[in-house]
């Protein structure tokens, strides 16, 4: 109890001592007010410290006029000054922040550059390995079609061999064979037995390369009557074309045509010419399927 | 004939009247006219106005011109304290007044360069997309 009377006392002095010494002028108050807080700023103390210090110099000198009782107007004036001075301290330190931004801002302009460069760098980069990319897969599409290149050849080879077994002859008309071993007897449209290997071949070619259609063309010898060598040459045609279909090749591939004696490959005068003209000929279309006639 | 007033006859008179004018010059201006402190405030002010203060701080410019027009015409009165103390706050204020100008065209430059940097990194985002 004793001890708090003691402090209260004690508190009291101390509040008397700090009135006597707080200045009694308003506006040095405030000017006081002002400075403190431009002191308290570390931006103010760091970059305007000149100017803080002359702010100073003047604040003492009205705290001094009023110690020393001189006129208020006085007072009033140096604590003005003082403020003032306290602003100019800020402005400074302001324009000086704000100068330090912009040499900053050079340094970061270039920072900003740099990233550009960079990041154009990239670009440029992934643009390269896209390049790269597209140029990998040109490559591959490039390989994979002359595989296909290099494979159709081989088919069209596999293809030659098997028409040149078939004794095919290159015209003007497409590959045309003629079935040599398909020998008729006179006046006869009886496909021989030993033509039917022939038959047999082609009909394999055609169960291969299922876009060929085939024109069988008939033809006669000149004995007999027009007439006859007309409708026995279509007779010979058929017999072929009955016999693909025996094995396996629809109708629709297969087309007949009987020229009767017209176009011989050979004279008539011997016999042995004239079993050349008893014959059947082949016409193998395009892939398409178009055959030109006669 | 005699000579009344022969030079150097009077020297105590001399002396005195002297010390006569010296006092009357001391008692009419019993503070000096503050000659170098209105040539201060008045190039102050002319500094603010030249640096574009009325742009940037027109309310300072505008106290210290006023206090600088009221110095001189206490001057013209001869009351000097108060033509002081008028050219004081005038230079205080047209100081400020520069100080704020400066402060705030830097700043402008700043903002500016801020601005240039922010539509850089802007562009650059743009490409990088």
């Amino acid at each position: 109890m004793k001890k708090n009377t003691s402090l209260a006392i004690a508190l009291l002095g101390f509040s008397i001592l700090a009135g006597c010494a707080a200045p009694k002028n308003a506006m040095l108050a405030d000017a006081h007010n002002s400075y403190n807080n431009a002191a308290s700023n570390p931006q103010v103390t760091t970059l305007a410290p000149l100017e803080l210090k002359d702010a100073d110099d003047t604040l003492n000198k009205a705290d001094y006029a009023l110690k020393n009782g001189e006129s208020t107007e006085n007072v009033n004036h140096l604590s003005y000054l003082a403020k003032q001075k306290v602003a100019l301290a800020q402005e400074t330190a302001k324009r000086k922040t704000a100068e330090l931004a912009v040499t900053n801002a050079a340094a970061n302009r270039n920072i900003v550059r740099l990233e550009a460069r960079t990041a154009e760098a990239d670009a440029a980069k992934q643009e390269v390995s896209s390049m790269q990319l597209t140029a990998d897969q040109q490559a591959a599409e490039l390989a994979a079609a002359s595989a296909k290149a290099e494979r159709d050849q081989e088919l069209i080879a596999q293809q030659e061999m098997q028409l040149k077994e078939l004794n095919a002859k290159k015209t003007k008309r497409g590959m045309v064979i003629t079935l040599g071993d398909v020998v008729f007897d006179t006046n006869k449209a009886q496909l021989k037995s030993s033509g039917e290997n022939s038959v047999n071949k082609l009909a394999d070619f055609l169960k291969k390369y299922p876009q060929h259609k085939v024109l069988i063309e008939g033809y006669t010898d000149s004995r007999g009557s027009n007439e006859l060598n007309q409708k026995l040459s279509e007779r010979r045609a058929n017999a072929v074309r009955q016999s693909l279909n025996n094995m396996g090749i629809s109708n629709e591939r297969i087309s007949t045509q009987g020229y009767g004696e017209a176009f011989p490959i050979a004279g008539n005068d011997t016999a042995a010419n004239r079993q050349m003209n008893r014959r059947v000929e082949i016409i193998l279309s395009d892939e398409s399927g178009n055959i030109s006639n006669r | 004939m005699k000579k009344l007033y022969q030079p150097g006859s009077y020297p105590l008179q001399k002396i005195l009247i002297t010390l006569l004018a010296a006092f009357l010059v001391t008692a009419c201006a019993s503070t000096p006219p503050p000659t170098a402190q209105m040539a201060i405030a008045n190039e102050a002010l002319n500094n603010a106005n030249s640096a574009g203060s009325n742009e940037f701080a027109p309310v300072q410019l505008k106290s210290a011109t006023e206090k600088m027009e009221a110095a001189k015409a206490a001057m013209q009165k001869k009351k000097y304290d108060v033509a002081r103390q008028l050219a004081e706050q005038a230079q205080a204020d047209a100081q400020l007044a520069m100080a704020i100008t400066r402060s705030a065209k830097a700043q402008k430059a700043a903002d500016a360069l801020k601005e240039d940097s922010r539509i850089m990194r802007q562009e650059i985002d743009r490409k990088t997309k």
